[in-house]
């Protein structure tokens, strides 16, 4: 009250003294306390790396819920302030969402930091995330004290600029916490592959050839590192480098070379999926039987860094085919689709319910008066046809033209068929091709080099072709119990 | 339909009062038809009360379904039932019904340490208090019967395979063994219908339905279920099999396996008689196929549908069939791989051949019964039988898929509905025994189709008794099975009784991730 009459009073007060005079009320000066208290809050409970009290622990995991209620309301004060300039009304009910925002912001943060302390976490994110959520709530508190002055006057730029601060402050606070939750990668996962070189640029790791960098780290990496890497580290434990595996976590070594029995990460990955212990934890698929054998064999064997093979594991079943590439969506072509399939007889199923899987060409309805003419009819879903089965038309080489524009093709099915390879080389500029099968066609050895070109393409057959590699071990009446095999 | 004038059906007939007949004659009709009508509906009203209560809602829904739109009463397709649920990895399966129950202890469960064992009482901890069949509960001991062969490592995984399986031994770097597959039934014919259909009582629609239902078929020509029974050999204890186990149950009979006979015509009445040639037999469908969905108009009855395809089918089996029987444009090769017996009709390996041909041809589930596995007694010599019968079977189908490309899409599942005990039933001798059914663990495998190939999962304790480490129950099994197939088992269902019915039944099941590459 005294500050606003001595504004009556004084006919021309400068604006410094006028703002100083507003900042002397006591709800600011309860606030200047509280900033550096707010500030000192990481040094009075240092993030150590252990868990501390349940009850922390319970509370904290309501953050996720109730940080969206300051998201919300800041995202929100802009657009009352702008819509405000028309509505008076809006601009009015501004201050009160910002009071709001201010005091969603205070519960969240307490609740996240409750979260962090309690649960023993650690890592870059989690501390930059909580940079980011004290330093925006201080923020907050200035566009609080600044505003008045603002929307009395409308003179002072103090207030839009410290409000776009806070949103930019935000936007990234938030993009922290995401990463916590859903793994740093989760907005670039599904990048288009064009755009995806930019993100990944200077995070591919080393690949020195050992078994250590070529098997090992990437189990980590696809299983653990979301909760013991750089960005979140669960119980004091980093699995994303060599020197931090070996380092161990709050409870000591988790790899004892030599010894897989007395490690603890082979015990740990190896309990009941319903044990408490068990990991990876909170519901995250266990690791293959595969994988844990390959963990269990390389800390067996020395657990060295540099060995670059273990004896009893070979890598010809590791080899895995590459993940769908989606195709686009061919929902708006549906009604030709049908069409195509009620004149011809050939059918465009769906790979699955998911269109972007794409369709598969069936033609074994039609198969006798299927041919390259009926083939090219198709050339209009060409980019949604990712695999063709023509086992037994009478499509011929010619059909190799046709085949190398369908550019999302996984798999060709042309057993039986009068293929004799001429064209082979048409196919290679397919990208995705993982399988063709060309058994009992007259596929030359020649045309069946040009295949070895194409890195995708893992699954080629040959049997019964001029082309076939070995001839086909025929077991007598009983094979005989040599561990070598009828390998075909 | 169009009505007779003189109908007395009053509910959709001419009126006889508008007719331009004498009066006193309408009066007589009057009396005449207010009787008539009168017994008539009442009849029928006490008919559709009691036909109502004894079909429940589904009746009713049907009915109400098929007299909106009697030409769209059909099932959805699996275009509108949104199938496969996600990109699969096999297309088709084959399933190696070994029924009866094979002994795992003398096949693919090595057990070194039983030798040293031999004739002591089962230990009571082991068998923990289990009720046993009546087959052996009373037996006063329980005397461990190690088995009669020896087992050697094989392939680059090193799994251990009984002297009785030299081909299969051949493949097991292809296989996924499952050493802890277990049931909750001990006699074949709950067990047997809990491995086909996911329940033990009869009703239930079995795996081969469920898939033809889920995801239809891919050859309009030959069904999309077939069944392959294996010749008997009188010197096995042959259990009974019956088309229960590929039945429909509450899904369409559309849905139902298609049975093809292992000698004579493979489809009985298939061929035309004398004298029909095959347009009057078009002739003869189209007329019955015309009443067909007269009846389906008036009745509604879905069932009415699954006929008229039927007969649709039967008539393009009339060409398909043949063909696919055909083997006499086999290479030489494939009489090398899977051996001169395959060709007799009716042998397992002449039935392996055939499915891969239906796996070349599109059909969607093929199932090969072997039955003979029962072996309560004289195991050394009846088992020795039906692994010569089987093993080149399986290791020729297995081989022959893969070097045609066809394992990369076809899962194929060998099993049989449990195990068989460590303990001797009845006397035990150095040169003979016998083995009690046994569900708490028994030995499976798949291969191809997306499945971990050269592989063991699971793991039983010393005596092959009980499963100690990765446990796959029945449900778990179809749950994966189905997985391969690109459908989530929980969301493959059908209400039925006020249930939303699947095939791995009500306890939680989930897909065996170990299984999967």
């Amino acid at each position: 009250m005294t500050v606003a009459k001595n504004a009556a009073r004084s006919s021309r007060p400068s604006h410094l003294k006028l703002r100083l005079a507003k900042l002397a009320t006591p709800v600011s000066l309860a606030t200047f306390i509280f900033c550096p208290l707010l500030l000192l809050l990481p040094v009075l409970f240092r993030l150590n790396g252990k868990p501390h009290a349940n009850w922390q622990q319970f509370l904290g995991r309501f953050h996720p819920l109730v940080v969206h209620l300051p998201i919300g309301f800041l995202v929100l004060l802009p657009l009352l302030e702008i819509v405000g300039r028309k509505r008076p009304a809006l601009r009015e009910a501004a201050g009160f969402v910002l009071l709001l925002a201010f005091v969603s912001c205070l519960g969240a943060v307490t609740l996240g930091y409750l979260l962090a302390y309690g649960s023993g976490d650690q890592g870059a994110t989690v501390v930059r995330h909580m940079w980011g959520g004290i330093t925006l709530t201080i923020g907050v508190l200035f566009c609080l004290l600044t505003r008045p002055s603002w929307f009395a006057t409308e003179v002072s730029r103090v207030y839009p600029v410290m409000l776009a601060i806070v949103l930019l402050l935000l936007a990234w606070t938030a993009h922290q916490g995401g990463s916590l939750t859903h793994g740093s990668s989760y907005l670039t996962e599904y990048l288009p592959a064009s755009l995806q070189r930019f993100t990944m640029m200077g995070r591919t790791k080393a690949d020195d050839g050992s078994f250590y960098a070529r098997h090992i780290n990437p189990i980590f990496d696809a299983n653990c590192v979301g909760c013991h890497g750089e960005s979140k580290v669960q119980g004091g434990l980093r699995l994303d480098s060599f020197s931090s595996l070996m380092k161990g976590g709050k409870d000591g070594r988790v790899i004892t070379a030599g010894r897989p029995g007395d490690s603890i990460l082979l015990q740990r990955i190896t309990l009941p999926t319903d044990d408490k212990h068990f990991m990876p934890a909170e519901g995250h698929p266990p690791l293959h039987a595969e994988e844990i054998r390959w963990i269990g064999t390389w800390i067996e064997q020395g657990a060295s860094p540099t060995m670059t093979s273990l004896q009893g594991i070979s890598f010809a079943e590791a080899l895995k085919d590459p993940p769908i590439a989606p195709v686009g969506d061919y929902s708006s072509l549906i009604v030709e689709i049908h069409q195509m399939q009620n004149g011809q007889g050939a059918k465009l199923l769906p790979v699955s319910s998911k269109p972007s899987d794409g369709l598969v060409l069936h033609t074994v309805d039609v198969a006798s008066s299927f041919g390259d003419a009926q083939l090219a009819q198709f050339q209009k879903f060409a980019p949604y046809i990712v695999e063709v089965e023509l086992g037994r038309t009478s499509v011929t080489d010619a059909s190799f033209d046709t085949l190398s524009t369908f550019t999302n093709l996984r798999a060709i099915h042309l057993e039986g068929t009068a293929i004799t390879g001429a064209k082979t080389s048409r196919l290679t500029i397919l990208p995705h091709l993982v399988y063709i099968n060309l058994s009992g066609t007259k596929m030359t050895k020649e045309a069946a080099a040009d295949l070895a070109s194409m890195k995708n393409l893992r699954h080629v057959y040959l049997f019964n072709t001029p082309a076939q590699p070995a001839p086909a071990a025929a077991p007598s009446g009983v094979a005989q119990n040599s561990a070598a095999g009828a390998k075909l | 339909m169009k009505q007779h004038p003189l109908c007395t059906d009053c509910e959709t007939g001419a009126d006889v009062m508008n007719m331009p007949v004498p009066a006193n004659l309408k009066q007589e009709w009057a009396v005449l038809e207010t009787r008539r009508n009168f017994l008539g509906r009442t009849g029928k009203v006490l008919g559709w009360a009691a036909l109502s209560s004894l079909m429940g809602d589904r009746g009713l829904n049907h009915y109400a379904h098929a007299v909106d739109s009697p030409s769209t009463s059909r099932i959805a397709t699996p275009e509108e039932l949104k199938l496969p649920h996600f990109a699969p990895k096999a297309k088709r399966a084959i399933y190696l019904f070994m029924s009866g129950g094979p002994p795992q202890i003398d096949m693919l469960d090595f057990k070194p340490n039983l030798a040293a064992l031999y004739s002591q009482d089962l230990p009571e901890s082991i068998r923990g208090g289990q009720r046993l069949t009546g087959m052996t509960s009373a037996q006063a001991h329980f005397p461990i019967a190690p088995s009669h062969w020896s087992f050697k490592p094989y392939g680059q995984t090193g799994m251990h395979v009984s002297d009785l399986l030299p081909n299969t031994a051949q493949i097991v770097d292809e296989l996924t063994i499952i050493k802890s597959t277990n049931t909750d039934a001990i006699n074949h014919e709950p067990a047997i219908m809990l491995m086909n259909t996911g329940n033990m009582n009869a009703g239930k629609p079995c795996l081969g339905s469920w898939l033809s239902y889920g995801l239809g078929s891919m050859n309009d020509n030959l069904p999309t279920f077939i069944v392959l029974q294996t010749k008997l050999n009188t010197k096995e204890n042959n259990q009974p099999v019956s088309s229960r186990l590929w039945s429909s149950g509450f899904l369409s009979s559309e849905y139902a396996g298609v049975g093809l006979r292992s000698g004579g015509d493979p489809v009985l009445y298939l061929s035309n008689p004398d004298g029909v040639d095959r347009e009057v037999r078009r002739k003869m469908l189209d007329a019955v196929e015309e009443l067909n969905r007269q009846t389906l108009a008036e009745l509604g009855d879905p069932e009415t549908n699954a006929r008229i395809a039927q007969y649709e089918m039967a008539y393009r089996m009339q060409a398909s069939v043949p063909e696919l029987v055909d083997l006499s444009k086999e290479p030489q090769s494939t009489w090398d791989l899977y051996g001169e017996e395959a060709k007799q009709p009716g042998t397992f390996a002449y039935n392996c051949l055939l499915a891969r041909r239906m796996a070349e041809r599109g059909v969607r589930f093929t199932q090969i019964y072997k039955r003979g596995w029962d072996v309560h007694g004289d195991v050394t010599g009846i088992l020795p039988i039906l692994c010569r019968e089987t093993d080149r079977g399986c290791y020729a189908l297995v081989t022959d898929l893969k070097r045609r490309g066809l394992l990369d899409d076809t899962v194929v599942v060998w099993g049989g509905e449990f195990g068989r005990t460590v303990y001797s039933q009845g006397g035990l001798s150095k040169e003979n025994y016998g083995r009690d059914h046994h569900p708490r663990c028994f030995t499976t495998w798949m291969a191809g189709g997306g499945t971990r190939a050269g592989i063991v999962y699971g793991e039983t304790d010393d005596f092959s008794y009980n499963v100690v480490k990765d446990p796959v129950p029945v449900r778990d099994f179809n749950a994966t099975i189905l997985h391969c197939l690109g459908i989530d088992h929980n969301r493959l269902t059908y209400k039925f009784q006020g249930l939303d019915q699947k095939l791995t039944g009500t306890t939680p099941a989930s897909v065996v991730q170990g299984l999967l590459a």
